[in-house]
This record gives C-alpha cells, structure tokens and sequence, in this order.
C-alpha cells in the first residue's frame, strides 16, 4: 500500500515539474520581452498548490530567483504586483538570503527593504509563523 | 480624539476589570496582587489589595450583576471574591490544574466561569449550592496547547477557547441542574462543536459577535480571523494587515470589531453589506512619516544596520522615542474591555497594556465608524 501511495506522490511531482518548466519557458520569452515585472508574476502564480516535494520547491526557487535577478527598477514592480502575492514574495526573499550568494543577496536586500515599507511588517510575521507552507 | 482619559496606573498590567458602575477598576500590576481603584474626584485611590495568589495573575473578570471578582493566577488557582461590608473575602476553586491558568471569564449568566491554562484544558466551574463551594469541571477533550483565552456565547452553554496550537474550538458546557435543558440544542457537557482550524500559528482573543453568530480571534501571524454562522459550515475569512499582531479584539457591534496588540494602536475591522470584513483605520493618530522613522529609533538602527546604510546621521529619529509607534499607549496592548453598551453597541471601551496605562477610548468623536455602526 505504501509503495502505491509514493508511485502516487512521485507522479504528482512529475506534473508539477512539468508544469514549472513550461513557466519557467514563458518566463524566459518574458525577460527577453523585458517584461520583468510579468516574469515575476508568472513565477509566483500557483507557488501555493505546490506538494512538500523538496525537488518541486528547488524547481519553483530557481524560476523565482531567475526573475528576482532580472529585476531592475523595485518600486516599479512593487507597485504593480498584486498585494496577495506580496507573502509568498518575502518567502522567497529570505530563501534568496539564506543562499549567502552575494548578488542574491544584494538584491534580495533591495527588495526586501522596498517591499517591507509597503506590506509591513505583518508580512514578515507571517512569513516566520507559517510553518505549513514553505518554500 | 478618540482617547477620553489616560491613567498611569502601575509599572506594567496585566489584566483588568471594571465594576458594574464602572466607577472602581481591578488590576494586576504585574504582581500576585489584584489593586482595586476607585475614581474620587478625577484621581484614582486605591482603595482594596486582594492578596491571596503566589504568582502573577493573568486574568481577572468582574461580574457585572452578581458583583463577584474571578481571579486566575499562574499559581494554577483560582479564587472568586465576595464583596463583605468592605472587605473582598476570597473562596478557593479547586481547578485541578498542573499548569498555570491562564484566563477567565464569567458566562452572561454569572452563574458559571470558564478558565483556560496552560494544561492544554478549558475548566468550567459553577456553584454547588449544597455543599457552599464552587465546583470545577475540566473539558476532557484537549488542545495540543495553552489554551490562551476564552469566550462565552451569549446563550450561556458554548464556550470558544484559543490555543497556541492555532486552533479554535468551540465546546458545549451544558451542566445539569445549572442550565435549562433546550430541547432544540441537545448538547453533553464537553463536546467538540467546531474545530476551526484556520491559522498555523498561535492564536489569541477569541470573542463572540453579540448575537453569536460571528466568531472573531487573532493569529500571531498578523492575520485576523472571522467566523460566520458558527455551524457544521461556518464561513471563514482572513483578513491579512501590515503590522505587529493583534492580542485581543472587541465586537462593538454586530458588523465592527476592534483590535489591539503589538502595535499600540487599536486598529478598527468592519464588514460590508456583503458581510466581507476589512481593516478600516486606526483609532487615534498614527504618524504618517518615512519610512525610516516610523518604527522609532531602536527599529531604525536595526534595519539601517540590515540595510547597510547609516541611518543614525540621516534623519532626526534619534530623538524620537517609542512615542512614533504609537500614540498613547507606548507598549503592548493586551487587553480590551468594553465600559459601556448601548443596545447591543459599545461606544467606550478601555484597554490596558504592558506599559502599565489604561486608556478610555470612546468612539463618538470618530464619526465616519459612528456610521459604520449604525448600519
């Protein structure tokens, strides 16, 4: 019985991983476009129907980070994204932080400090009490 | 202004209560005591000391109608006073507790009251007129956690209790020979109603909407929640806001909900005509400055240190103190208690918090929430 339920929980890995390539396909076609802001977008949608799988979430950070890297003007793209992806946007933040790769980190920082000023610091609370939801 | 009076009462407070006329106010100074003061002439005497508890005591309750004090304390007691003459004389309730209690409440009847303790149990006791003593009954049915705060339904029979396991559960405290059967509600003492599972974090201030029908309690995750039509399928909605996490809330009517917490600000929630809840404004002045100062200057240094730049020389918030964050209380808010009721809507209300003030708020100056209660 177990070994069906794992043959179960692997597929549903594999569908999201395809799922995430083809993001991470229309996200590249994005950054070319110079529609970084969209990219972001694209990259966070859906983040939340993601398994504990440890191979979904490092699929899921590296199209994120791709798209946090391309980012060049904050205020501009915090100003356009949608107040409900702005939780699950600090998670990744201090994902990207906790890598301790220097231009991650730099612009992690960036971002962190613009998007703290706009979503409070109620978005970094909820961002250290959810336990359930990781990234 | 919103604020009516502010009274530095003690260093620091953990609880409080006020009496029928609202005339005296009981506290805990953050001590083992309970300090009763009475308003004489504009300034606040204290007048009784109830000393009886070993350890702080985390809430107090005051009933309105049978004139007793309830007290729980840290020292896994509890002890209901009686006013004699003049002197408050305490009665033991055995509460069976291994673990701290950590708040309580009188039911609408007064005739039963609920604490919550840090062994994972809510205890209902009630009065056994035979024997002279009040009995304590422990809800079998566990959380995984403290049980931080409880609320009584306005029928006298459900109880809501808040863990720090980040549930809400509501039980049944139907106790033969206390309550009067209700043949439509059939309901053994201690049985689960609703599980309300919506937070993943630890959860605070539970309170009922005047009519029962809406839930409210705080997450530590800075989210708000609010249950409506409390049932097999109750109707759940997060209510996300920027700051610091609310402790406890406040129904002043059916449709507004005030919260107060880490923020030192109480922060006003209402639901629309479609009966969706959202944050509506602080009560009293919050200063709107940039973004460095805003949090004070411990908080500045702190994120100018995060951010890599030196925010000491940049701007003057070097001498501000607390008094940016918020405007009159300058630490923690951890309760709120309503002063007075008109109909089912409160107008007053006082909170007091971990700075040792109690501040009276009343909310017939801010005319735009006036409307919003009216309706």
């Amino acid at each position: 019985m177990a070994k069906a339920e794992r043959f179960v929980e692997a597929d549903n890995a594999e569908a999201i991983i395809t799922r995430i390539e083809h993001k991470s396909r229309k996200i590249e076609s994005l950054l070319k476009q110079y529609k970084p802001v969209e990219a972001l977008k694209t990259a966070l949608e859906g983040t939340y129907a993601m398994t504990g799988d440890e191979r979904c979430k490092s699929a899921h950070w590296i199209v994120v980070h791709r798209t946090i890297m391309a980012i060049k003007d904050v205020d501009g793209m915090l100003s356009s994204l949608d107040p409900e992806y702005y939780d699950i946007l600090m998670k990744y933040l201090y994902r990207g932080l906790a890598t301790g790769d220097r231009p991650t980190c730099d612009q992690c920082l960036r971002i962190h400090e613009k998007l703290t000023e706009k979503a409070g610091l109620g978005c970094i609370l909820r961002f250290l009490t959810d336990t359930v939801n990781t990234v | 202004m919103a604020v009516t009076a502010v009274h530095q009462l003690a260093q620091c407070i953990t609880c409080h209560a006020w009496s029928a006329d609202r005339s005296m106010v009981a506290l805990c100074p953050n001590n083992s005591e309970v300090h009763i003061y009475r308003l004489v002439e504009d300034k606040w005497e204290k007048v009784h000391v109830l000393q009886k508890h070993d350890q702080i005591i985390s809430g107090i309750d005051w009933g309105a109608r049978s004139n007793k004090i309830v007290t729980a304390s840290h020292d896994r007691n509890s002890y209901v006073w009686n006013l004699e003459r003049s002197e408050w004389v305490p009665t033991l309730v055995i509460l069976r507790l291994n673990r701290a209690a950590l708040c309580v409440q009188w039911s609408p009847k007064e005739n039963k009251f609920a604490v919550g303790s840090g062994a994972k149990t809510v205890c209902i006791c009630y009065y056994e007129q035979e024997n002279n003593w009040w009995v304590s009954k422990l809800i079998r049915k566990r959380h995984d956690s403290s049980v931080t705060s409880v609320s009584w339904h306005p029928d006298n029979i459900l109880v809501a209790s808040t863990s720090t396991d980040g549930k809400c559960r509501i039980f049944s405290t139907f106790i033969k020979g206390v309550d009067a059967r209700d043949p439509k509600k059939e309901s053994r003492f201690g049985e689960l109603i609703v599980q309300l599972d919506l937070s993943s974090s630890w959860t605070f201030g539970v309170k009922w909407s005047p009519s029962g029908n809406t839930l409210a309690y705080v997450g530590h995750n800075s989210v708000i929640y609010f249950v409506d039509d409390v049932g097999p399928s109750p109707l759940a909605q997060n209510v996300v806001f920027r700051d610091l996490p609310l402790r406890d809330v406040l129904f002043v009517s059916e449709k507004m909900v005030i919260g107060v917490g880490y923020d030192c600000i109480p922060m006003v929630f209402a639901a629309d005509e479609r009966g969706i809840w959202s944050f509506i404004r602080y009560l009293g002045e919050r200063k709107a400055v940039s973004s460095g100062s805003r949090y004070g200057s411990q908080f500045s240094e702190a994120f100018g240190k995060f951010y890599g730049q030196a925010k000491l020389g940049v701007s003057n918030d070097a001498v501000e103190t607390s008094r940016t964050r918020g405007v009159v209380h300058e630490n923690c808010i951890n309760s709120i208690i309503p002063l007075s009721r008109q109909g089912t809507q409160i107008r007053r209300f006082s909170t007091s918090g971990l700075d040792g003030k109690i501040v009276m708020w009343d909310l017939e100056t801010e005319q735009d929430l006036l409307e919003l209660l009216v309706h």
